[in-house]
């Protein structure tokens, strides 16, 4: 094995010395609780592949680091030597805002891109949590997506180019940066959601979408999650085309509606329709919409718009729960199983003793479930059992249940992926052709892969 | 000189296409052991099954893009996904090459059995399993034909929003192997965006679920992966798509211009506006004479160019939509923007559309289409340039196209009856695709690659691009035994290229003496 010295000044020779971190400065760095050897800073793809091409030829293990918003997702670290923060990997490569596609290095923060784009009133049409600290790709690596995804689609449906560091270090790239292509397989797809496992995404181009000239949120209040859930099925049967469609826990509910200063009844469901269209169309909908709730037993209907509306998106994304120890569980269910995966939540957390948030992508079927505990001693076993119930629930349901983020000791008692069923020998297959040596964050992702 | 590591004849060194009717391949276990095999493929199928008489053989050795031949030695017809199964295990044990086949209307020569072996017809696996209106999703055989999903969950208010002009023919595997697009795709995507599980026979026999029916299943997205792959990485045998609730208005426009340059810039001006139409198709008047001969759909016939965009969404959406699609025509001196009355004109309008192609006869004996793709603010530089090409070859191009994609279909209409027009079909076909890989496009949009555009992938991948792919194809079909021949580049100079197998025009268009 390399020693410490050399492996820091190997890396300095590559990205200059000022741009490596190690000794103390990368706990900062660390993942799962593992602290890497060295944290180095690319400031170009072909330094981003000399890094990685030594990391290849000493077997180093590597994470690749976007602003570590996401970064407890995944198993805990088989090895880890150095992380390789994309931070400087961060400009512009392309934007032509007539054809409605822009290309960005990975480093760059979702914010900054949007901001790029929103000044021609485009965007990537992605909402994901923490958007104003994550990077595009960390997202793009996370498969990280939100409320309009509904209307938009998620991160595979607009990623239509990448430029990707190989584990030996060579540069490809795949996709083609036109909005339709099927030249050759696709290879985009291939590393959304894949956490860097098969190569390090260093450029991404999108296809991007107009903002809506206008958008609001219908915010209604239900006694009874089940009355909710009826409503949502009538929604969606109906030709109404909403961004978004969002179903809150009583606990959510209460401390996303505090946030934006609306009033909010304690022990109320909570259900948010975003509409974006042209005005005029917004306001049927939303007329619609009010009918609609109001047949089926919605409570308080709220309108909210500009900076009210924003900011409770905003809040919904980011909504997570509790300060000290805390586990948030993302699942996956058919559409009418929502109501009854929001109800087995709450038992479990009743059971194990755990306080829950549930924020839901209600047209998508997917629940964020936020666990916190009172008690510190308790807490990963209770988590586990928590994930063992909803996991167990979610498969029956079709779906299923992911760790998103937990301490260390929480991901020692569970798998934090759950199975991958029948195609797993395949992506066994897939991680040998493209990281035989196992480098690229080893261990993390889905089966230990 | 990448090449795979493989026991089978490798799609690197050169094939030979199985001339109809002739001795095939002298490698080729069925030879040797036809009978045995046809008989162990009949247990599995029953005898209605199994074709090996040479002049039914003969309806399998084509697809869409008739210029290209290849017969299979046995082609087969399963009925359900098991006897899919069981056949790919056969052909797996012999190390017989085998394909799939929908309904071959294939573009591309996808679903030729280059090396000939075994041809699986997906016809019979055509049931509708489920239909889970409550979640949004329909389960369906590969063999269902695109518009009968449609068809089916219309009375219920929903529809299957990938619709390729070929939709009452093609078959949802062949989509799914395609990732074929449609008219609605500027809005709502390409097939890839609507299916999220399927079921597939890798060429082993091992049958593997991908995806399910619900979001993000854990793992890497091999549905994702698997889309598009052209029936190189196993065969659908079933698919979860996602269905959608037909919405509450549509609007469908005929915009006619003098000419092809400011049908053009409308487009670029429409999508520039942040308007994002369902359609924007574009035909020029080669098309539309041919059209008017064909099915009479009431374009005029002395237009330079008409484009049918097509808006829906919430009523009061699509009635704002109108006014500013008419003004961007304006802008580009628009002769007349014609709104549909109703249902029927509206369909008529699309009848002209999606007839196109079969329109095509009226005006010329033969046509070659190219499917490459452009930025879209490159509209109007690509169409100038085709049409020089037109002049330079002397071959003349009918345009009808998905514009709102920059998805071009030039038809490059020639008489093969002619000596060599093919090969300046070919040639203009080819500098096409070069030009518009020089503007940041792709050689292909929706047809594929497959046996047709393979020696073209270098214009647009490096040789490690097309490694990291072949990595891909490894992993599904380590072998090679399924579909071999296509996508990938055969490289060599001396291999027979083009359509017709003429020499050369690879080599001229890559820059290669
Ligand atoms: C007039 C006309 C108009 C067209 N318009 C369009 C259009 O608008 N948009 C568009 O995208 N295409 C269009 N096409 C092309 C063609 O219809 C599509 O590519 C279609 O998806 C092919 O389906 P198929 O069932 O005919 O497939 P086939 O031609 O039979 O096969 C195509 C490929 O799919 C593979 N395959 C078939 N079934 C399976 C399966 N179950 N599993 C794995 N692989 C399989 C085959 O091996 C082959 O590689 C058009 C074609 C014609 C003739």
């Amino acid at each position: 094995m390399l020693s410490e010295d050399i492996l820091i000044q190997r890396l300095g020779t590559i990205v200059g010395p000022e741009h490596v971190v190690a000794g103390p400065g990368a706990s900062a760095y660390a993942v799962d609780g593992r602290i890497p050897r060295a944290v180095t800073f690319p400031g170009s793809v072909e330094e981003l592949s000399a890094v990685i091409a030594f990391a290849s030829a000493e077997r180093l293990g590597v994470a690749p680091w976007g602003s570590g918003t996401k970064i407890a997702l995944g198993g805990v670290p088989e090895r880890l030597d150095i992380v390789v923060g994309l931070s400087r990997l961060n400009e512009l490569v392309d934007y032509v805002p007539e054809d409605m596609t822009a290309t960005f290095q990975v480093g760059m923060l979702l914010k900054d891109a949007q901001a790029i784009l929103g000044q021609r009133g485009q965007w990537i049409a992605l909402d994901p949590p923490y958007t104003d600290r994550a990077t595009v790709g960390g997202v793009l690596a996370t498969n990280s997506s939100g409320p309009r995804r509904l209307r938009y689609g998620a991160a595979r449906d607009f990623l239509i180019a990448t430029r990707v560091v190989h584990a030996d270090g060579k540069i490809t790239k795949g996709g083609a940066k036109v909005v339709k292509n099927v030249t050759g397989y696709d290879i985009p797809k291939m590393h959304v959601g894949a956490l860097g496992t098969l190569g390090i995404l260093a450029e991404a181009t999108f296809r991007l979408y107009p903002i809506a000239p206008a958008e609001k949120t219908y915010l209604v209040a239900f006694s009874a999650v089940e009355s909710e859930q009826r409503v949502i099925a009538q929604l969606l049967d109906s030709s109404l085309v909403p961004n978004a469609v969002e179903l809150l826990d009583r606990e959510a509910a209460r401390q996303i509606a505090g946030q934006v200063g609306l009033p909010w009844q304690a022990g109320h469901y909570g259900l948010a329709v975003a509409i974006g269209s042209v005005p005029e169309a917004v306001d049927a909908q939303i007329a619609a919409l009010r009918t609609l709730c109001g047949n089926g037993g919605g409570l308080h209907g709220h309108v909210l718009d500009g900076d009210t509306h924003h900011g409770f998106w905003r809040a919904v994304r980011n909504f997570t729960f509790g300060d000290g120890q805390r586990a948030v569980l993302k699942a996956s269910v058919l559409l009418a199983k929502v109501s009854e995966a929001v109800r087995k939540g709450e038992e479990v957390a009743t059971r194990a003793g755990l306080r829950l948030g549930i924020v839901a992508e209600a047209g998508s079927g997917i629940l964020r479930y936020s666990l916190c505990g009172d008690r510190p001693e308790g807490f990963p076993q209770g988590v586990a059992e928590a994930v063992n119930t909803l996991r167990a629930f979610t498969r029956e349901a079709g779906g299923s249940l992911v760790v998103l983020e937990a301490p260390p000791e929480v991901k020692a008692r569970v798998d934090v992926w759950g199975p991958a069923g029948s195609a797993f020998s395949l992506m066994q297959r897939l991680k040998e052709q493209f990281d035989p040596q196992r480098i690229l964050n080893p261990g993390r992702f889905v089966g230990g892969l | 000189m990448i090449r795979e590591t493989r026991g089978f004849p490798s799609p690197f060194t050169p094939f030979k296409e199985v001339p109809p009717g002739n001795a095939k391949a002298a490698e080729n276990p069925m030879l040797k052991d036809k009978a045995r095999i046809v008989r162990e493929l009949e247990k599995i199928i029953g005898p209605n099954g199994v074709i090996c008489e040479e002049d039914e053989l003969r309806v399998y050795d084509t697809d869409g893009l008739t210029i290209f031949k290849a017969m299979p030695d046995v082609v087969v017809l399963p009925s359900s996904a098991e006897q899919v199964a069981e056949v790919v295990k056969v052909c797996h044990r012999e190390t017989i090459p085998f394909v799939a086949r929908g309904s071959g209307t294939g573009l591309s020569g996808g679903a030729l059995p280059l090396e000939g072996g075994v041809l699986i017809g997906l016809n019979r696996v055509n049931r509708i399993l489920e239909v889970d209106y409550e979640n949004k999703r329909a389960v369906v055989e590969p063999g269902v034909i695109n518009v009968w999903l449609t068809n089916a969950i219309a009375p219920r208010g929903y529809y299957y929003a990938p619709d390729p002009a070929s939709q009452i023919a093609c078959s949802i595997g062949g989509n799914v192997a395609e990732n074929s697009g449609g008219v609605r795709t500027p809005k709502y995507g390409v097939t890839t965006n609507h299916i999220l599980g399927l079921e597939i026979v890798l060429p082993d026999g091992e049958v593997v679920e991908l995806g399910g029916k619900t979001l993000d299943t854990p793992g890497y997205d091999l549905v994702g992966v698997f889309v598009g792959s052209e029936g190189t990485f196993g065969i659908a045998t079933k698919v979860i798509a996602r269905i959608m609730k037909k919405p509450e208005a549509v609007k469908t426009l005929m915009a006619v211009f003098e000419n092809l340059e400011d049908a053009s810039n409308a487009v670029s001006g429409i999508v520039a506006a942040g308007i994002v139409p369902v359609s924007l198709e574009m035909m020029d008047n080669n098309a539309i004479q041919a059209v008017e001969k064909g099915v009479g759909a009431g374009y005029p016939l002395d237009a330079g160019a008409v484009l049918v965009v097509e808006v829906d969404g919430p009523r009061a959406e699509v009635e704002a939509l109108v006014h500013p699609i008419t003004e961007v025509c304006k802008k580009n001196r628009v002769r007349e923007v014609r709104v549909a009355k109703d249902d029927a004109e509206r369909l008529l309008l699309w009848k002209g559309r999606k007839a196109a192609f079969a329109a095509m006869g009226q005006i010329s004996p033969d046509y070659y289409v190219q499917d490459a793709v452009i930025p879209r603010t490159k509209l109007p530089q690509i169409m100038a340039y085709i049409s020089e090409l037109s002049k330079k070859y002397g071959l003349r191009v009918a345009n009808v196209f998905h514009a709102g994609d920059g998805n071009l279909h030039p038809l490059i209409l020639y008489d093969s009856r002619n000596e060599g027009e093919l090969h300046k079909a070919e040639e203009m076909g080819s500098e096409i695709m070069k030009a518009c890989i020089g503007m940041g496009g792709s050689i292909t949009g929706e047809h594929g690659v497959g046996r047709e555009k393979r020696e073209y992938m270098p214009l647009m991948y490096t040789e490690d691009d097309l490694e990291a792919m072949k990595n891909v194809k490894r992993v599904f079909n380590p072998d090679g035994v399924l579909n071999p021949g296509k996508i990938f580049p055969t490289g060599a100079k001396d291999v027979k290229a083009g359509p017709l197998g003429q020499r050369g025009i690879v080599e001229k268009v890559l820059g290669h003496s």
